[in-house]
């Protein structure tokens, strides 16, 4: 089914399902990259190593060239500097259809005029697969995903969250070697979402091969990832595990742009000096003794970065500092309390969920020293350490 | 009180209004059924009175003749093979050149383009006399080819093609490109079977506009079998109501017009789309 | 260009990699080869359009007949043309003929529009009747109104002779012939103006009317303030298309009048089949388009300049 006078023609590959057990998934990596839009810089010197099997997650603002890297890879967008390389054989000089890839796009594009089947089908039939071993696949990836009902409808006919099963359908077919998402739950409503995004938790230990999702959602990121790369303006804020991530935040922004409510920042004094946890004070004056190892911090000024979690209303009088409440949210499990400290410096502190104070009021709060994170004028973080008291 | 006042004015614009399009549709149509009435009358009657068009006997024998002796076949059959050639060539150029301006890159693009939509500017006698003269050069004239040619330069197609693919989401193209499909099959397989709403849009508009063409036909086309049908209904005009009789030629009229109309009426929307399409430019 | 300065800097960074100097894979890539789509169209384009012209200006300056081009004459197949009384008739016909039709014409379709634009079934058949006769050609046009026109035989002849007076004789009288002419075009080509004014109304979002009418604004209030507003681009659009159409006027004239009694009712493109096309004087029909096309291209930029400024504010 090649049509004659084919530009670009790509080498026949046919690959018997057996020959996928061999080299399967993809070790991918990106070396010093660099893309740029006229005199734009989108993406500066990058480099990240994504490991066989690993779902890594890019989380990121939009504008942050997260989905640019994405399609970097995919032979989208072409690479100004640098090489990305799959299993050590380089790709950034090959054309989309030969790296041996396969992506769900956030709009699906399923090709409006095929049915399921055939959208599935098409990019096998290009690559000259066996027309049972097509079919085979095909009904296989209908059973995985339960649209083996859907196959001979067309894209007009499927609700959102079926179009989407096809477009990972049409992924999984191909056999790639490595999966690239780019966004795809965000065109589903907010119940399909969190659905979609169980199901695939599920098809990730099914499918066993290299993922790649882009996503400016934290908690997708969060739920999915083996490993997240927080990217901000062009450049890698962090990569690590999701609970690295979130307890030890490698930078302001990262602290800032993981979990919700979002982390306070006060700015406080190190006194600095001696061995064991070092001591801060807040603008009004309170004196907190911190976790994080006073021998690596020059004295001066710092911005304390605490989770709700880590700052409690504390019964009556003993915590270490006061502050007026402003907004109470209640969510049931627990309650989060907006306070205004001396200061005038906004703390949002969590409270159990039958919280008893009112707005106004004015509440006492603990601060639990071992959770606190220090920032230093250039927004790199110091974390508490274990073993230094709090 | 002035709440029924309006009402009252509203009720006397509506009626003035309705009047209004009801005189100018009775002005539309009055030629057009003097002309049936016409065509509908023994040639021999009408020399003595008009006003017999009101009266019986109708009889459908100017219509018979047109069957018996006439060229208007002849001329049907040439203006169907200009324009249906015309329309293809049309279709599978600018379909082309539409995803190239709309979905690749070369060099010289962006001013390609605008020279092509300055095309658009250019007034057909502009280029006619220069055209003529070439034309004579390499023996076209009086040939199907020299009545075809000229037209598949035509700008507008490429400018409603080049629209309607960059409308296109162009994630179906990279979907494809992740699929090993090539630019043609992905303009063949993937991109072309989206664009049929516009290719009737413009299939239809570039037949009536060829069926219709008139100064091009008129001195490429210059024997009496090459005649395209304007250019043929054109000729007999010339020596009106003496030879063959008013209502001979009222009848060809009616025959040379009516297929086109029929197209209209089937294809409407699709007419009204290509209007409304080239406005938007 | 700035492609090539980028890659050579990368492999100056990185040594490692100047031995694989395999080009850059990029989808958007300006290639030669993606200019084959553009090809077939493009042979069209410059042999049939571009180049005559071209040729067509070059034309202009030479004496040239059918069989080829004679000497260079530099201006004077312009001299000529301006010292053609006819001319210049052509001309002042061609501006006369512009000025009957294109104003009554936008007016007349926007009036049409306008009582036209609902949803009913009896508005949907006016509609397509009113337009209907724009896809007629100029010749069945042409039969159609010198059969209302013609003396004797004539719709207005038998009208008039129901009062029994004489119809005015539209064909033949040097002061009506072009008034005539007009008549048989305004009916053929109304639906074109009509079409494009209803789609510009129905681009109008309709809770700007609710709003109107919440506002209690009557329709005539509602009309000026709102529907004249935002159409006001459409009807300068719509009068230079039209500009540009009529003058262009041909068919109508050849068929219905000769372009008589007396030159009166001959426009340009007359003057130029006339010169070109009858007197085989190629090379000052050539210069009598020349003038046509500047005519029009003049036109044209007005409508660029007035329809492209208001879209920016």
């Amino acid at each position: 089914m090649v049509v004659a006078g084919d530009f670009a023609a790509a080498p026949k590959r046919s690959r018997s399902i057996t020959a996928r057990e061999v080299d399967v998934t993809a070790h991918i990596e990106i070396r010093d990259v660099v893309k740029r839009f006229g005199a734009a810089t989108v993406i500066d010197h990058l480099s990240l190593s994504i490991d066989p099997n690993e779902f890594m997650v890019f989380l990121g603002p939009s504008g942050c060239g997260k989905s640019t890297l994405l399609r970097m890879i995919a032979g989208l967008e072409s690479v100004d500097e640098g090489t990305i390389s799959i299993n050590g054989q380089r790709i950034d000089n090959l054309p989309p259809g030969q790296r041996d890839i396969a992506m769900v796009f956030q709009s699906y594009a399923l090709y409006p005029h095929m049915t399921v089947a055939d959208n599935m089908a098409f990019g096998l039939r290009n690559i000259g697969v066996a027309a049972n071993v097509i079919s085979a696949r095909v009904a296989e990836a209908g059973r995985m995903l339960e649209i083996g009902h859907l196959l001979e409808r067309k894209p007009g006919q499927l609700s959102g969250g079926q179009r989407q099963r096809v477009a990972i359908g049409r992924a999984i077919v191909k056999e790639p070697k490595a999966f690239l998402f780019d966004e795809p739950l965000s065109n589903l409503d907010a119940a399909l979402r969190v659905r979609t995004r169980v199901e695939l938790a599920q098809l990730r230990h099914r499918v066993k091969s290299t993922m790649i999702f882009v996503t400016h959602d934290q908690i997708e990121a969060m739920t999915l990832a083996d490993r997240i790369v927080v990217m901000n303006n062009r450049k890698i804020e962090q990569i690590g595990t999701p609970m690295e991530i979130y307890s030890r935040p490698a930078t302001r922004f990262v602290a800032t742009f993981v979990g919700s409510p979002t982390m306070n920042f006060v700015p406080v004094r190190v006194a600095g000096g001696g061995a064991g946890g070092v001591s801060v004070t807040l603008g009004d004056g309170t004196s907190v003794k911190t976790a994080v190892p006073a021998m690596k911090l020059e004295p001066g000024e710092f911005t304390l970065g605490i989770r709700a979690e880590g700052v409690r209303v504390a019964p009556n009088g003993q915590g270490v500092t006061t502050g007026t409440v402003d907004v109470l949210e209640r969510l049931g499990d627990r309650t989060l309390v907006y306070t205004k400290l001396k200061d005038g410096s906004v703390v949002v502190a969590e409270d159990i969920g039958y919280s008893r104070v009112a707005v106004n009021d004015t509440v006492s709060l603990s601060i639990d020293g071992s959770r606190v994170h220090l920032f230093d004028a250039s927004d790199r973080a110091w974390h508490c350490e274990e073993g230094i008291n709090g | 009180m002035s709440r029924s006042t309006s009402i009252m004015g509203r009720e006397f614009g509506d009626r003035l209004v309705l009047a209004l399009v009801i005189v100018f549709a009775l002005i539309m149509l009055a030629p057009v059924l003097w002309v049936i009435g016409l065509s509908l009358k023994a040639n021999a009657e009408l020399m003595a009175d008009t006003n017999s068009v009101f009266r019986a006997p109708y009889t459908v024998m100017n219509y018979f003749n047109i069957l018996a002796n006439s060229s208007v076949f002849r001329w049907i059959l040439n203006s169907l093979i200009v324009s249906t050639c015309l329309t293809i060539g049309t279709l599978i150029l600018c379909s082309l050149a539409g995803y190239g301006f709309a979905r690749l890159n070369f060099p010289g693009r962006d001013i390609l383009f605008v020279a092509v939509l300055l095309g658009l500017a250019v007034p057909e006698q502009a280029v006619l006399i220069a055209r003529h003269q070439i034309f004579g050069i390499l023996k076209l004239h009086n040939t199907y080819q020299g009545l075809i040619l000229p037209g598949l330069s035509a700008p507008f197609g490429v400018f409603l093609m080049t629209q309607y693919f960059r409308a296109i989401p162009k994630e179906l193209d990279e979907a494809a490109l992740l699929d090993n499909a090539s630019r043609f099959k992905i303009f063949w397989k993937v991109l072309l079977p989206l664009t049929v709403p516009a290719q009737a849009t413009l299939g239809i508009f570039t037949f009536l506009w060829s069926w219709n063409d008139y100064f091009w036909p008129l001195i490429s086309g210059t024997k009496n079998t090459m005649f395209t049908l304007t250019v043929g209904m054109a000729s007999t005009q010339t020596n009106f109501a003496q030879s063959e009789g008013l209502g001979f030629l009222m009848a060809q009229a009616i025959f040379a017009g009516a297929p086109i109309l029929i197209l209209y009426l089937f294809f409407q929307k699709y007419i009204v789309t290509a209007v409304s399409g080239a406005a938007v430019r | 260009m700035a492609e090539a300065l980028v890659s050579s800097q990368a492999s100056l960074s990185s040594p490692a990699l100047t031995a694989q100097r395999a080009p850059r894979a990029n989808i958007n890539a300006s290639q030669w080869r993606n200019a084959l789509f553009i090809a077939p169209y493009l042979f069209f384009f410059v042999t049939m359009l571009v180049f005559p012209l071209i040729w067509g200006i070059w034309l202009s300056f030479h004496k040239a007949d059918t069989f080829g081009v004679g000497k260079f004459v530099g201006l004077a197949n312009y001299a000529r043309l301006f010292g053609d009384k006819i001319f210049l008739q052509s001309v002042g016909n061609t501006f006369y003929f512009v000025l009957l039709t294109a104003p009554a014409l936008a007016l007349l379709g926007l009036f049409l529009a306008l009582a036209l634009n609902r949803q009913t079934r009896s508005a949907a058949f006016l509609r397509a009747a009113f337009f209907s006769s724009s896809v007629l050609s100029v010749t069945i046009v042409t039969l159609i109104w010198r059969i209302v026109f013609i003396p004797d035989f004539g719709l207005l002849a038998t009208i008039y002779g129901w009062f029994g007076a004489p119809a005015p004789a539209f064909l033949s009288s040097p002061d009506l012939s072009m008034i005539a002419i007009a008549i048989a075009t305004i009916w053929w080509c109304v639906g074109l103006p009509m079409m494009l004014f209803l789609s510009a109304l129905q681009q109008i979002p309709g809770e700007i009317y609710e709003a109107a009418a919440l506002d209690n604004a009557n329709r005539w209030q509602t009309f000026r303030s709102i529907t004249l507003p935002s159409i006001k681009r459409t009807f300068i659009l719509v009068l230079l298309i039209q500009v540009v159409m009529q003058f262009q006027l041909f068919g109508q004239a050849r068929l219905m009048t000769q372009g008589g009694p007396n030159n009166t009712s001959k426009p340009i493109v007359m003057y130029i089949y006339d010169v070109a096309f009858k007197r085989w004087d190629l090379g000052m029909g050539a210069a009598a388009s020349e003038v046509l096309f500047v005519l029009i291209l003049i036109a044209a930029m007005a409508q660029f300049v007035l329809t492209r400024r208001r879209g920016e504010n």
